[in-house]
């Protein structure tokens, strides 16, 4: 038999070893936000020479003038008006889906889960040029009801349903998974107390899905906060486009203006980092779940 | 509740319809000229060109702007499947894409406007420039011949050099080298003065193929070149084992910065504009990059410095971006009369100027800054791969920019890499 003395130190070398890693892994994320942040602050000359983490004499203003040039001020409210309208829509027709596929009886209802699932596989990369022929023949690109307020209402909405669309699978996947586990003696009892079939997913079967529910949102935010390409290929006016159009100002052919893309992606970058830390629990518990299932 | 739902449906209401554009959308209005692009860093540029153009004419031209190049390119696709291309676009692709847009009926013959007056629209352009727009007869596409485009800019690569470090390491820079004896003769004062040589992507294959055809033009001149690329010649003939053999000079006369043939050419602009390097190999698109990263660098253009006098030295080059006029647009004649005057010479001079890119009408050289008039200068000299007759196959040309590479850092002779690109080339 050993000496206690050699477990605890054992335990002491192991958990330093571990913190140690954690630490370094830690560090190589920390490190690009904090060059970012540093080189943000730089000027177009001095981005490539100096080569400290803060500058000495900190450029604050790129931060005024990416905003301006960048012209973010409508762009970031259409980023957040596109975000919350999909991501909200994304849980609400995912839960209601995957809780019908899980616990309800309906024919073929095996045959859609599996479509949804293969839909996964088709990135709308791939999809450009039917879903832009698709939008053209529905009018939701070239409106021209004659009406401006209505033109921009329609146009928004070609570009928030296909992004509805792209989260449908990956969240009725995670979220059928879910609703699979739930003991069925819940529902009962909750029919018991005289809740409808919408009453037992609004009271009992949505709230136990938050952690998952969490993941999707996290997952669609992202998601829907850096799309670009979409934008590009259905918006036309630059008056509806995203925040990361605000970037691409920054960037030529052959020229970047690093400082200022570096402000610009700080910028966009602080709502993600909001959203996470707000949310991080339920994540965690969520991704963790998804695993333990998995 | 209800009041709550109700709010939040009003918020989405007015999130729809929020921030009602002024601007009017793009192709559905015919009284204006839509244009569509994918130049972000001449996006001001064009808009400042429109406005004048508003002033001049009452027309109203709207620059829209798409990019990266890759999203541009499909959104141009999508939107000819669909039959909704703008008033003026770009076609982002090779001759035979290009072929298929103008037998889908989407691009507008310009050759009778182009030689209105006496070919007046026509002649103001480089024809290097113009090339890539025009369709001969018999042309294997199955085109009718024509012009079938307007070019922008045009772009050629060269050697650049920094006149501050050639005074510390004792050179004339008023007078760069030009032969190889002086050249290399170059490369060992900069060293003794510790000053790097040269810089360029080289890590791209692309540039440092560039720049040995550059000196396969110049030591056995364009028909041999062409008969290489035929299979006539083979590489292993002394005129090519001569062009590698420069790499193997320029490395042991210190002319090449260390690391140069990973280098990726963004890494070698960089190094040139902060005075690291006293030689650069890069394209007339670099006059832009290096103003952005230091406006005070104090630098000269020059060809590669010949190494026989038997032909000239001639440097890549070639037309950049182009515009094409919808053939189905109702717009057309506006389109077409806009484009006359945005390529004519006080539009492309201030484009030149505002964005510092070498301008595609030869008539504007003489109001263009300096620099870009010493890239001008040498501009109907150049060749380009793709105006050659004979294209050499990929497989070879990575062998070929491979086994430079592999010269340049010891690892083979001149004389293997050519037995080595000649024994592929008659395999495949």
């Amino acid at each position: 038999m050993e000496n206690p003395i050699y477990y605890r130190v054992k335990k002491i070398f192991s958990s330093m070893f571990l913190q140690m890693f954690l630490v370094g892994v830690a560090a190589t994320c920390i490190f690009p936000l904090l060059w970012m942040f540093g080189s943000s602050l730089k000027t177009q000359s001095t981005v490539f020479s100096d080569m400290s983490l803060f500058p000495k004499n900190p450029h604050w203003e790129n931060y005024y003038i990416a905003w301006t040039k960048g012209e973010f001020g409508v762009y970031f409210f259409n980023s957040v008006f596109y975000t919350a309208v999909t991501v909200v829509c994304i849980v609400i027709f995912t839960s209601m889906a995957a809780y019908g596929i899980s616990r309800l009886r309906m024919p073929g209802k095996n045959i859609i889960f599996y479509a949804f699932l293969a839909a996964m596989m088709i990135p709308i990369p791939g999809a450009f040029v039917a879903l832009y022929a698709i939008l053209i023949n529905l009018g939701f690109i070239n409106p021209g009801t004659g009406v401006d307020l209505l033109d921009n209402v329609i146009k928004r909405l070609g570009y928030i349903l296909p992004q509805i669309n792209q989260g449908l699978s990956l969240g009725i996947f995670m979220l059928k998974t879910f609703f699979d586990k739930i003991p069925k003696d819940l529902e009962d009892s909750a029919r018991i107390d005289g809740c409808g079939k919408f009453g037992v997913y609004w009271h009992i079967a949505l709230p136990l899905a938050k952690p998952a529910i969490a993941v999707i949102v996290i997952i669609n935010v992202l998601y829907v906060w850096n799309e670009y390409l979409l934008a590009m290929l259905i918006l036309t006016d630059k008056s509806l486009m995203p925040l990361q159009r605000g970037l691409m100002v920054f960037q030529g052919a052959h020229m970047t203006q690093y400082p200022l893309l570096m402000s610009g992606i700080t910028i966009t970058v602080i709502p993600i980092i909001l959203v996470y830390l707000f949310m991080q629990r339920q994540i965690i518990t969520g991704i963790t779940a998804g695993m333990a299932k998995g | 509740m209800r009041k709550t739902l109700l709010s939040i449906f009003v918020v989405f209401l007015i999130g729809l319809s929020g921030c009602a554009s002024k601007q009017a959308s793009t192709v559905e209005s015919s009284k204006k000229v839509v244009v569509w692009h994918w130049l972000t860093d001449r996006q001001d540029t064009f808009l400042e060109l429109a406005k004048m153009y508003k002033e001049k004419t009452g027309v109203d031209v709207v620059f829209e702007l798409y990019a990266p190049s890759d999203i541009y390119s499909q959104k141009v696709r999508a939107a000819a499947q669909t039959d909704t291309l703008p008033d003026i676009y770009g076609i982002l692709a090779e001759k035979k894409d290009f072929s298929s847009f103008i037998k889908a009926g989407h691009v507008a013959n310009l050759t009778s406007y182009m030689e209105q007056n006496n070919n007046e629209w026509k002649d103001a352009f480089f024809i290097k420039a113009l090339e890539v727009n025009i369709f001969e007869s018999g042309n294997e596409f199955g085109v009718t011949p024509g012009i079938y485009g307007a070019p922008l800019d045009v772009m050629n690569i060269q050697m650049l050099y920094n006149k501050s470090l050639f005074k510390k390491a004792g050179l004339d820079p008023e007078n760069p080298p030009a032969t190889w004896e002086e050249f290399l003769e170059a490369g060992n004062k900069l060293k003794a003065a510790g000053i790097r040589g040269m810089v360029s992507g080289w890590g791209e294959i692309w540039l440092i193929g560039c720049f040995a055809y550059d000196y396969a033009f110049n030591i056995m001149g364009e028909d041999k070149v062409i008969a290489t690329l035929r299979g006539d010649v083979p590489y292993t003939d002394p005129d090519w084992v001569t062009v590698f053999r420069l790499f193997e000079d320029m490395r042991d006369n210190n002319l090449l910065a260390s690391g140069i043939v990973t280098m990726v050419n963004k890494v070698a602009e960089q190094a040139f504009a902060n005075e690291r390097a006293a030689f650069g190999f890069n394209g007339s698109w670099g006059v832009n990059v290096y103003y952005g990263m230091n406006p005070n660098l104090d630098y000269g253009v020059m060809l590669p410095p010949a190494y026989s006098s038997k032909y000239p030295m001639r440097v890549l080059g070639g037309p950049g971006g182009s515009f094409m006029v919808n053939n189905k647009s109702s717009n057309r004649e506006k389109a077409i009369e806009f484009l006359r005057w945005f390529t004519s010479k006080n539009q492309q001079a201030y484009l030149a100027k505002e964005t510092r890119n070498l301008p595609a009408n030869k008539e504007s050289l003489s109001v263009i800054p300096p620099i870009l008039s010493h890239f001008a200068d040498d501009m109907d000299g150049t060749y380009h791969w793709n105006n050659l007759p004979v294209v050499e196959k990929p497989q070879v040309t990575e062998m070929f920019s491979k086994g430079i590479q592999a010269i340049i850092i010891g690892e083979k002779t001149p004389e293997e890499v050519a037995s080595e690109v000649q024994a592929l080339k008659e395999r495949l």
